[in-house]
């Protein structure tokens, strides 16, 4: 031992252990996050099913733009993404506020509830859901009792409004989750910045957009960005209460992929490209979302 | 460096150790053949549906164990999504050691894994003779001229009827004997006017119906090649649609969105007929209120399409065993009691209402049984005899991909779109994804 450790000074020492320390977790990464990535992005140039794949090229990739299930998809996906995530984001902020007023009595009991769905299992209020906005369900049921509808409405079978079951779904699903960073972060700004705003006679919304609003930027870039990849990676929701049907009107990208490698026989190799697209569109969003709110600079 | 070390020692030890007992995990779950020389062995079956399939796996074991005591059965209940999604998985991987020795899959994803893993399955001619079986069912379970699978539950579908209904609306069991579609419609109708309650139940994510349909006229999504699409210009197909589109346009049709509703809607008397496989005699006699109530009439057939038969099939699935050590005792295992039992499949009748499709089991006793619940009708032998008459079609590996584009188009005609257009474009899609 004594010979090993000389010749190595103590700041080389430090840093080998630290290099130790890290190296497992980096090994890790690497064989269980960037090896497989890797593959798949291999995979991703073959094609056929099952164990009969070969290398096709650029042809998946070409098929993508040809593929209307793929199109649709897609469509339906940036559908929720563009109608849920700014009405999650907003609900969130509004209860996160309304929370935060230190004046507010059972404050802890609130904030259980609302945070409450988010640690629900997926499938279960998923199947719930379901039952909920059956034609003969009980949303249906109470809107028909309180005379706002007349006829069911066809929360499952419906184009239109199976999407909105899938959207309220989510909503219910992810505000308070998103909720909970607002309120920590709201915890931390300073009061005296209000009590000078109130000493100065601003408003209640002048506050809002004055005070809160620019605080909590970042927070609210990081929620709206991991709303955006939660979104597109939608599978459990749409498996489960609308199995992606009428037709295909509520499939997303995720389930797509699910069908292609599982439901038909099975091409894991289109299935990557799919998987791929989704990679490239989210560094895309995650991109401009830095850009649009990030640093103004 | 003497901690370093022991940190590096532990972390490896951590990690053995975590991999060791992943092992004897495995090991635990049994899914691991103890070696096939030794004189104990144990096989693994995979299935779904814990009354019908597994009941059915129970009642093989207890057979077999009669004759050979030393092998083992475990076995293991699976939702069916999940086996398919497992056995895909493992299969790609190359690693059969936490597949079972034997798995049921569903007749129309058969041929996806027989072509998609040609070595992955253990082709069982030397143990079964085919022509046992009901001729439909060898299609969907050979591949290459080998067999690969022991034919098991027959789809054969029947249409199921509310007699006091159609009573009501002044017609006889009779009057529904080897009619038409269009006929059926007309009756739904009557029914509907006189009783108020649908015809029957339809969810618009299954085609199960129009499967039905095109399949009593021998004739399916693909041509006879398994591979081709054959949407447009399939005469049996477009008759289908517009048979289709007339019993949704009929206000007949109570529209649902999955099995809990479609159960449901029949046991609570909300519809006057079931079109559909015979394994849902067991759901219908569940509601033992309704016992008399009920006939089973052969389905009706397509009224413009001249080979059309009042037989067709709707599900129904078979055995297969994985090319994995043990297979030799999977396949004679199957070979003892689905293969060639005709006493064993008199016991599924009577215990589980599970129609098998062996030939020589329709001569047995319990298939000539009456049963009180559909008025003393003899369902089974009825069955049995409508199973030797489905058309032996192709369903290829694309049966639910090529459904999936059809859902879609089947909305859109039905909203209005021209038949020919539909099929059209479904046929396009359907060549640029099948290839």
């Amino acid at each position: 031992m004594s010979t090993a450790k000389k010749g190595m000074s103590i700041q080389r020492k430090s840093n080998l252990t630290g290099w130790l320390f890290v190296s497992l977790a980096v090994i890790m990464i690497v064989v269980f996050y960037f090896y497989p990535m890797l593959q798949a992005l291999l995979l991703s140039f073959k094609s056929g099913t099952g164990m009969n794949l070969e290398f096709v090229g650029l042809d998946n990739y070409k098929r993508l733009f040809t593929d209307t299930t793929f199109r649709t998809a897609l469509t339906n996906t940036f559908i929720y993404l563009i109608v849920q995530v700014p009405i999650m984001i907003i609900l969130a902020l509004f209860l996160s506020v309304l929370l935060n007023n230190s004046q507010l009595r059972f404050k802890g009991f609130f904030r259980t509830a609302i945070f409450l769905p988010a640690v629900t299992s997926l499938v279960a209020y998923s199947v719930i859901f379901k039952y909920l906005f059956a034609t003969d369900g009980l949303v249906n049921k109470f809107l028909m009792n309180l005379h706002l509808i007349q006829t069911p409405i066809a929360w499952i079978t419906d184009p239109f409004w199976a999407k909105i079951t899938i959207i309220i779904a989510i909503t219910w699903r992810w505000t308070g989750y998103n909720m909970i960073f607002y309120l920590s972060s709201l915890q931390n700004i300073d009061n005296s910045i209000y009590e000078a705003a109130r000493i100065d006679g601003a408003s209640a919304t002048r506050q809002f957009f004055g005070i809160t609003i620019p605080l909590l930027k970042p927070i609210i870039l990081f929620t709206s960005i991991t709303s955006t990849i939660g979104t597109l990676q939608l599978f459990d929701e749409v498996m489960n209460i609308t199995k992606g049907g009428p037709g295909n009107a509520t499939t997303s990208i995720s389930q797509y992929i699910y069908n292609l490698s599982f439901k038909y026989s099975s091409d894991f190799g289109y299935a990557a490209t799919v998987s791929y697209s989704i990679v490239v569109i989210i560094i895309i969003l995650a991109f401009l979302q830095f850009k649009l709110a990030g640093d103004d600079k | 460096m003497k901690k370093l070390l022991t940190v590096l020692l532990a972390s490896f030890m951590l990690l053995t150790a975590c991999s060791s007992n992943t092992n004897n995990a495995n090991q635990g779950e049994g899914n691991t053949p103890s070696g096939s020389n030794g004189s104990k062995q144990e096989i693994t079956v995979w299935a779904w549906d814990k009354v019908f399939n597994i009941g059915a796996m129970e009642f093989a074991k207890k057979v077999y164990a009669e004759k050979n005591a030393d092998l083992t059965v475990n076995l293991v209940e699976n939702a069916q999504n999940d086996i398919i999604q497992r056995l895909n998985a493992g299969l790609n991987s190359g690693t059969t050691k936490s597949l079972p020795n034997i798995v049921l899959i569903e007749d129309y994803r058969a041929q996806s894994f027989l072509q998609a893993y040609p070595d992955a399955f253990f082709a069982l001619d030397e143990f079964i003779n085919p022509s046992d079986f009901a001729d439909y069912k060898i299609g969907p379970t050979s591949f290459n001229g080998k067999q690969y699978g022991v034919p098991f539950d027959s789809g054969v579908a029947g249409l199921y009827v509310r007699t006091d209904y159609l009573q009501e609306a002044g017609y006889s069991v009779d009057d529904l004997q080897d009619i038409t579609w269009d006929q059926y419609i007309e009756i739904g109708k009557a029914v509907k006017e006189k009783t108020g309650h649908d015809m029957l139940t339809q969810d618009p994510n299954d085609l199960g119906l129009i499967r039905m349909m095109i399949q009593s006229a021998g004739s399916w999504y693909l041509k006879e090649d398994g591979k081709t699409p054959y949407l447009k210009d399939n005469a049996a197909l477009a008759d289908a649609l517009e048979t289709y589109k007339k019993l949704m346009d009929a206000g007949i049709v109570k529209v649902i969105s999955d099995w809990s509703q479609f159960v449901g809607a029949f046991n609570s008397g909300d519809v006057a007929s079931i079109p559909t496989g015979n394994w849902i005699t067991a759901s219908v006699k569940a509601e033992a209120e309704q016992s008399g109530k009920w006939a089973i009439v052969p389905l009706p057939t397509l009224a413009n399409t001249e080979s059309s038969v009042h037989a067709s099939n709707l599900g129904g699935s078979s055995w297969y065993v994985l090319n994995v050590d043990g297979k030799e005792a999977a396949a004679e295992f199957l070979k003892e009691t689905f293969g060639s039992n005709a006493d064993f499949y008199q016991t599924l009748v009577t215990e589980i209402g599970a129609i098998g499709t062996l030939k020589a089991a329709a001569e047995g006793e319990a298939y000539s049984a009456p049963d009180e619940f559909f008025g003393g009708q003899t369902t089974i032998s009825d069955f049995a005899s409508w199973t030797e008459q489905i058309p032996n079609v192709n369903y290829g590996m694309h049966t639910y991909a090529i459904e999936d584009i059809m859902v879609v188009e089947v909305q859109n005609y039905m909203n209005g779109a021209d038949l020919q257009t539909v099929l059209g474009n479904a046929q396009t899609q359907a060549e640029s994804q099948i290839r």
